[in-house]
């Protein structure tokens, strides 16, 4: 090993792999001496021996025999691995030595110091335990704590700066706590790369507590095996005496300082800080104030670990709670996930977020500052490649750069999974925090030099950096708190999950029975009625100019009643089916459908019609009805309006035409006594999809009754007023909803009223399921259509389908 | 000479009916009553009560779904299977709307499957136009099975 104070490219380029555990030389503040624990003899010794001892070099094996065997003889009450102890005071040489000694494997290693004449203040550790302590317990934050340890450090060592910085999760440390005399610079509040300290001397801080290099610019004293053996394969690592890799006394030289000396800071058995001295001019110190300063170190590090562990449990305390209230809201309600929405306060603190959003696959809730809903599900998809339970980042832009622009100014995300099949996320978000960080000089030149080899810092001059980008960064303890909302949420979800299966299958089992039970009722209930009203017909053909008048009346009641409750019969069994059969959506020209109908109308009550297809609407007249054998009174022409051009629809064509032949009939039936009845059919369009309005002007309904207009055999209207099963609209309803649609209506008494309906979009339906193989689909819907012309008689099947 | 319409028929109401309906759609073909399936069959194959009747097969056989003895669908699988009878149009007219005997009804070839309207105007129209269509309409080329509708 060299011994030169300024360093050479070869130094440099063997200091990033330098195994610093045995340097195979120590500072020359001391004497180290080697000896086998099990016979006490001697192994290895430091080079400075022959001038301490005056003796001559084949003379000096057995002086250090002769003087150390008292001490050596104490070599059996020492504990592997553990640090050195005192073995106390030596005279050598006319000096009084402190003997510290520690053993290592099959060695025991014993460090001489000359019991140095302390500048400071004697430091018993009884006054530290005495004074300190108390003190220590009475502050309340991790800072104030440092400040007390470092103003205290300061007074035992003499050093002129007494710094106490902690490590952050990339190893940068930052500087909580100073003291300092005027003529040293001020870094508190910098910060030091993480690059300063490798990860071989980290570890070293983590098992030696206590390290002094009382003058960086020592001269190294090689150690010597008494056997020959190569000096680098002594282990040093517990040594105090262990001579310090030349980068870092190049570092110390650059900083301005001479004498340094660190100490651990100890957290749950992890490096956790440091507690640095520095002095501008050499200094040693002690075995005794060290081991003061030891000591304090030990203090500081079980307060900090208890401060931290208390601030651990009110945290978790706080988190707890906020769980249990999400938890108990969720409880209360319908258990959908989505309801977390509906109460965010709990959900916002436990994250300590400014938004929080539920995305379940293709669907959003969201509350707080969060990005847009599309945004939103494109971070579901993001998620779904990296998350298992919980995920989280305090860079988001950083993590997924194609979404950063979406994301707006979101840079902090904490998620948990909610399921393992589908992508159901809980996700918070926080804002971005612009930081200001003041490194202890600029941390990039060292990433920069040239040869890309570990390099001594030249610069401690502060250099600040803004740090955008991210957001505060979540804690142990949010992620675990997220982590128990998790499986709390995961247990609400599997029991609702639970009751709904049981209580889908129960209505499935109902519904079946109700459906069988219609039917039937309705199949056998359709024979005899088809047989009163054919009867009924044919004896008032045959016989009615024989007939008094008043059997000829009671006769007609008989066949209306029939016809009715045939047409119920029929409505019912419609109702039904549509419950049942599968819907097979075209592409639906909606145009063709509504003129097939207005047509089929006008047919049926016995109207020419003419036709005038304009542009935009058209309008087509129906003359009015003649009075039948009833003696009905006229009926008013009707007007229609058709706005053009009417949408395409996805949609089943039997099951729409149903539903549209409905909603005709029905502002037919209800715009009759009008003069003249004005019927409109008009596109609409909303965020839910596309649809048909179709509005009257006829009698109209008020708008409390509205919740009952689409419910089975609801009516508003007395019966002799207005034909009609009271199905139709239910029947309405449910063709819609069966596609995914909204049906809406609005009425005022004596004005009118508008029905509306609009189906999803081909874009907006499930595409897996809806693609049949096509011949399926087209026989299928040709069986449908016919069934469903010879259902109501002549009707045309609605012939604007096109095949998709 | 016309040829004879088939109708299948159990219900003596539904066949009265039936049969005005039929009168009424002033078809001048001589409409041939048998009242289930198995009948039907014999007729069709001249076999049992009706081995001596004269050879031919009717225009159009109207068979009602649900019948005692054989049903309707068997009849129509026994017809299409034959290689006399598989080119007789075979119209199912029936009560029924299930979707199974829908589709069966399809899936063995009948050529129109038609519910009888509650309304007897209606019932009567309908049974009208099958006629007219059926027996009078269609001619079906020899050895075509199902000349006419064809959906898919």
């Amino acid at each position: 090993m060299t011994a030169a104070p300024t360093i050479s490219d070869a130094d440099l380029a063997s200091c990033a792999s330098e195994p610093i555990r045995i340097p195979g030389a120590i500072q020359p503040h001391g004497w180290l001496v080697v000896a086998d624990a099990l016979t006490g003899r001697l192994v290895a010794y430091s080079r400075n021996w022959p001038d301490l001892l005056k003796a001559p070099d084949n003379e000096v094996d057995a002086a250090i025999h002769d003087l150390l065997s008292p001490i050596v003889q104490t070599r059996h009450t020492l504990v592997d691995g553990e640090g050195p102890v005192s073995c106390g005071p030596l005279i050598a040489g006319g000096r009084r030595l402190h003997v510290s000694g520690h053993r290592l494997g099959e060695l025991t290693y014993f460090e001489l110091e000359t019991e140095a004449e302390d500048a400071g203040p004697r430091a018993p550790i009884y006054s530290l335990a005495r004074h300190l302590v108390p003190l220590m317990q009475r502050t309340d934050s991790v800072d104030a704590l440092c400040r007390l340890v470092v103003n205290e450090m300061k007074r035992l060592t003499g050093f002129g700066r007494c710094l106490a910085y902690r490590f952050d999760a990339e190893g940068h440390g930052e500087v909580l706590a100073e003291a300092r005399d005027a003529d040293y610079d001020a870094y508190a509040g910098h910060h030091f790369p993480a690059a300063d300290i490798p990860s071989q001397a980290r570890e070293l801080y983590r098992i030696n507590h206590i390290r002094l290099i009382p003058d960086a610019d020592y001269q190294p004293v090689p150690v010597r095996f008494v056997d020959g053996r190569e000096p680098t394969s002594l282990d040093l690592s517990q040594a105090a005496l262990r001579s310090v890799s030349p980068v870092h006394l190049q570092y110390m030289r650059n900083m301005g300082t001479l004498a340094s000396m660190s100490v651990s800071i100890i957290v749950d058995g992890q490096l956790w800080g440091l507690v640095s001295c520095h002095n501008h001019a050499p200094r040693h110190l002690s075995w005794q104030v060290r081991m003061a300063c030891e000591h304090l170190g030990q203090l500081l590090s079980l307060q900090i670990e208890a401060k931290e562990e208390n601030e651990r449990v009110s945290e978790q305390l706080r988190l707890r709670q906020l769980t249990l209230a999400i938890v108990a809201h969720l409880s209360d309600s319908d258990a959908t996930l989505q309801r977390l929405m509906a109460e965010p306060g709990p959900l916002l603190r436990l994250g300590r977020a400014t938004g929080a959003a539920v995305i379940l696959n293709d669907q959003c809730w969201s509350v707080g500052e969060t990005p847009a809903a599309g945004a939103l599900i494109q971070l579901g998809q993001w998620l779904g490649n990296r998350i298992d339970e919980v995920d989280h980042t305090d860079r988001l832009a950083t993590d997924a750069p194609a979404l950063a622009d979406a994301l707006g100014g979101a840079a902090g995300l904490l998620a948990i999974s909610i399921s393992k099949l589908h992508r159901h996320y809980i996700v918070w978000f926080r804002p971005e925090i612009v930081q200001t960080i003041v490194w202890a000089g600029d941390p990039r030149k060292e990433l920069d030099n040239p040869k890309g080899r570990l390099h001594p810092r030249l610069s401690f001059a502060s250099w600040r950096q803004q740090l955008g980008g991210r957001s505060l960064p979540w804690t142990q303890g949010e992620v675990h708190a997220v982590q128990e909302l998790r499986q709390a949420l995961i247990g609400i979800v599997l029991r609702r999950a639970e009751e709904m299966a049981e209580v889908a299958m129960e209505l499935g089992r109902v519904n079946k029975e109700l459906e069988a039970f219609s039917y039937t009722v309705s199949h056998d209930l359709r024979a005899p009625m088809r047989h009163i009203a054919g009867f009924v017909d044919l004896v008032v053909e045959m016989e009615g100019a024989g007939l008094s008048e008043r059997s000829r009346r009671y006769l007609t009641h008989v066949k209306e009643a029939s016809a009715h409750a045939g047409q119920l019969v029929d409505a019912l069994l419609d109702f039904s089916r549509m419950g049942r059969s599968a819907i097979k959506p075209v592409s639906l020209n909606t145009e063709h459908l509504v003129d097939d109908l207005i047509a089929e109308h006008n047919a049926q009550h016995g109207a020419q019609h003419s036709a005038q297809h304009g542009a935009q609407h058209s309008a087509l007249q129906s003359p009015p009805r003649s009075a039948d054998a009833n003696g009905a009174a006229r009926e008013a022409p009707i007007e229609w309006t058709v706005h053009r051009p009417l949408p395409r629809l996805w949609g089943d064509p039997v099951l729409l035409q149903v539903a549209v032949r409905n909603l005709i009939s029905n502002a037919v039936k209800y715009s009759r006594q009008r003069h003249p009845a004005r019927i409109t059919i008009e596109p609409v369009q909303n965020e839910h999809g596309v649809g048909l309005s179709i509005s009257d002007n006829g009698v109209g309904f008020q708008m409390k009754y509205v919740g009952k207009l689409f419910g089975v055999f609801q009516r508003l209207h007395q019966n002799e007023a207005f034909e009609g099963t009271g199905i139709g609209l239910a029947s309405v309803r449910r063709i819609v909803e069966r596609h995914g649609g909204q049906v809406d209506a609005w009425g005022a008494p004596d004005e009118g009223a508008r029905f509306t309906f609009v189906l999803p979009t081909r874009e907006m339906a499930a595409a897996p399921s809806t693609a049949p193989a096509p011949p399926s689909v087209d026989r299928s819907s040709a069986l449908a259509a016919l069934m469903s012309s010879a259902l109501s008689a002549q009707s045309p099947p609605p012939r604007s389908t096109d095949p998709h | 000479m016309l040829k004879p319409i088939l109708l299948v028929e159990d219900d003596a109401r539904d066949l009265e009916l039936t049969l005005v309906a039929l009168e009424r759609s002033q078809l001048a073909n001589e409409v041939i009553v048998v009242r289930d399936g198995a009948e039907a069959l014999d007729y069709l194959n001249r076999e049992g009560a009706h081995a001596e009747r004269a050879e031919g097969n009717p225009a159009v056989i109207l068979l009602d779904l649900k019948l005692p003895k054989v049903n309707g669908l068997e009849v129509l699988k026994t017809v299409r299977a034959t290689e006399s009878l598989k080119s007789v149009p075979v119209v199912m007219l029936t009560s029924s709307q299930t979707e199974s005997d829908v589709v069966q009804s399809y899936a063995l070839g009948v050529n129109a499957y038609v519910v009888k309207p509650v309304e007897f105007q209606r019932f009567v129209a309908a049974i009208a136009d099958l006629g007219v269509f059926w027996a009078v309409l269609n001619e079906p080329p020899p050895g075509s099975l199902r000349s006419s509708r064809r959906y898919e």
